[in-house]
């Protein structure tokens, strides 16, 4: 999951000793995994690297609390899983004016606000990518990350709990959820195609 | 045959169920879960298209040179942070170590008092008195009583009178010698005048019994006045009249009353 750099204690020690510039090489190290999930949870590219900035910022103000027995990868993926996680919360309200996740219930489809075209156009388009945000928006922050970290970071249940501050066994409930969720609210589109 | 559930069937797609292949293996030999597998299979595989947008290799470098100004020196941080903390740790340190002298010095105090409250006799209680013994009394009266005599014989005595001078020698020196006894044990007389008469006594008791050889005018006249056996003969008589009260407190003590 996370590659820890052999000199990332060092560095870290480098850097609380006065030596700021050292942090760099860290921000450096590790921006692309952090772009990486960030843009996965957000969904937005300037949203992530919004909390790219952000997370490297707190994990440079809290550097001091980092044990150094602790891999410095997995602690600033955990701070921007959060960050990520804010980020979209405090976006939720924007969200829900512009897509209606409501699911109506007979026919058991996901209605998107900008649906012009229907779902085979969508699928034959290739605009399949849009129906699934539109159906991972219908998922918790938590089921939404827990299903990313697993399913595009290839994290185990330990890795996603310790990201998300839980259980092992709640993370893996989530990410059964969010499957169980996606299938369903995808399916009626497959069975269309 | 217990078909795999979805929950079995998305462990086995990342992974966990193929650790121990009895996922794997019930999936090949059933056809309809391999079916189910195979829709789940198709459904994730869907989602692992979806790749971020890529970054370039100057993009960490990017991050850092707009977050960087906005970060402080550590080192600077700390000078001012250290001798915070210091202190606060020092404040701590020094209300615990306040807490705990104090504590140590309640307890020091209630312990104290406790210790007086049970060591303090009650104030209804009277201070036990021993009483003056009875044998002690009825000896010292008898005594007294003797000494009595003896006084007023050599008050009257005559200087040429070995006959009368010669018997008080020698009750003298049988006094002198209950005398002494009774000195002994004149602190279990309540009566402060006693001792005082008792030494007075010995002295003339002494100086009758250790004299040897008749007794001159002059000698007897000195024994009475300058010994001042009148003065003692008073003291002997006040003493003895207070002998019926001692004997009176002991006889009510022996009965349990009270003087």
């Amino acid at each position: 999951m996370f590659r820890m750099g052999k000199n990332d204690h060092a560095t870290i020690r480098a850097v609380l000793s006065g030596d700021k510039e050292a942090y760099g090489a860290l921000v450096v190290r590790h921006s692309h995994s952090l772009f990486r999930v960030a843009f996965r949870i957000t969904g937005n590219e300037a949203d992530a690297e919004d909390v790219v900035q952000e997370a490297f910022l707190r994990g440079y103000q809290k550097l001091e609390s980092f044990e150094s027995r602790s891999n410095f990868g997995t602690w600033i993926y955990r701070i921007a899983v959060h960050c990520a996680l804010d980020r979209i919360s405090a976006r939720k309200a924007d969200d829900s004016s512009r897509v209606a996740e409501a699911t109506d219930p007979e026919q058991n489809e996901i209605q998107v606000a900008d649906l012009a075209a229907g779902p085979d156009r969508l699928l034959l388009s290739g605009e399949i990518g849009a129906l699934q945000q539109a159906a991972m928006r219908g998922l918790t922050p938590t089921e939404r990350t827990a299903f990313l970290l697993r399913h595009m970071e290839d994290c185990s249940s330990e890795e996603i709990a310790a990201a998300l501050g839980i259980a092992p066994n709640a993370a893996k409930q989530a990410v059964f959820r969010a499957v169980h969720k996606l299938r369903l609210r995808l399916a009626p589109l497959k069975v269309r195609i | 045959m217990k078909h795999l559930n979805e929950e079995e069937l998305i462990e086995h797609y990342y992974g966990k169920g193929k650790e121990n292949g009895v996922t794997g293996r019930h999936i090949e030999d059933c056809a309809e879960c391999a079916e189910a597998y195979e829709a789940l299979r198709s459904d994730l595989d869907e989602f692992s298209a979806t790749q971020p947008p890529p970054r370039d290799a100057a993009y960490g470098e990017r991050v850092w040179q707009s977050l960087a100004p906005s970060l402080p020196v550590y080192e600077a941080q700390r000078r001012s942070w250290f001798p915070a903390a210091l202190w606060k740790g020092l404040g701590y340190a020094a209300a615990c170590a306040l807490l705990l002298v104090g504590g140590f010095f309640a307890g020091r105090q209630w312990e104290h008092r406790q210790t007086l409250a049970v060591n303090k006799p009650p104030q209804a209680q009277p201070r036990p008195v021993h009483p003056p013994q009875r044998v002690v009394v009825v000896v010292l009266g008898d005594h007294l009583e003797r000494s009595e005599r003896l006084l007023v014989e050599l008050k009257h005595a005559d200087a040429g009178s070995e006959e009368m001078l010669s018997p008080l020698r020698d009750e003298a020196r049988t006094l002198l010698a209950a005398n002494r006894i009774c000195r002994k044990n004149a602190s279990k007389i309540d009566d402060p005048a006693l001792a005082p008469a008792l030494d007075h006594l010995d002295q003339v008791l002494a100086e009758l019994a250790n004299h040897n050889g008749p007794w001159s005018a002059a000698e007897l006249e000195r024994l009475q006045h300058e010994m001042n056996a009148d003065g003692l003969l008073f003291e002997v008589r006040v003493l003895r009249t207070r002998i019926p009260d001692h004997r009176a407190a002991i006889d009510a003590r022996q009965n349990g009353g009270t003087i």
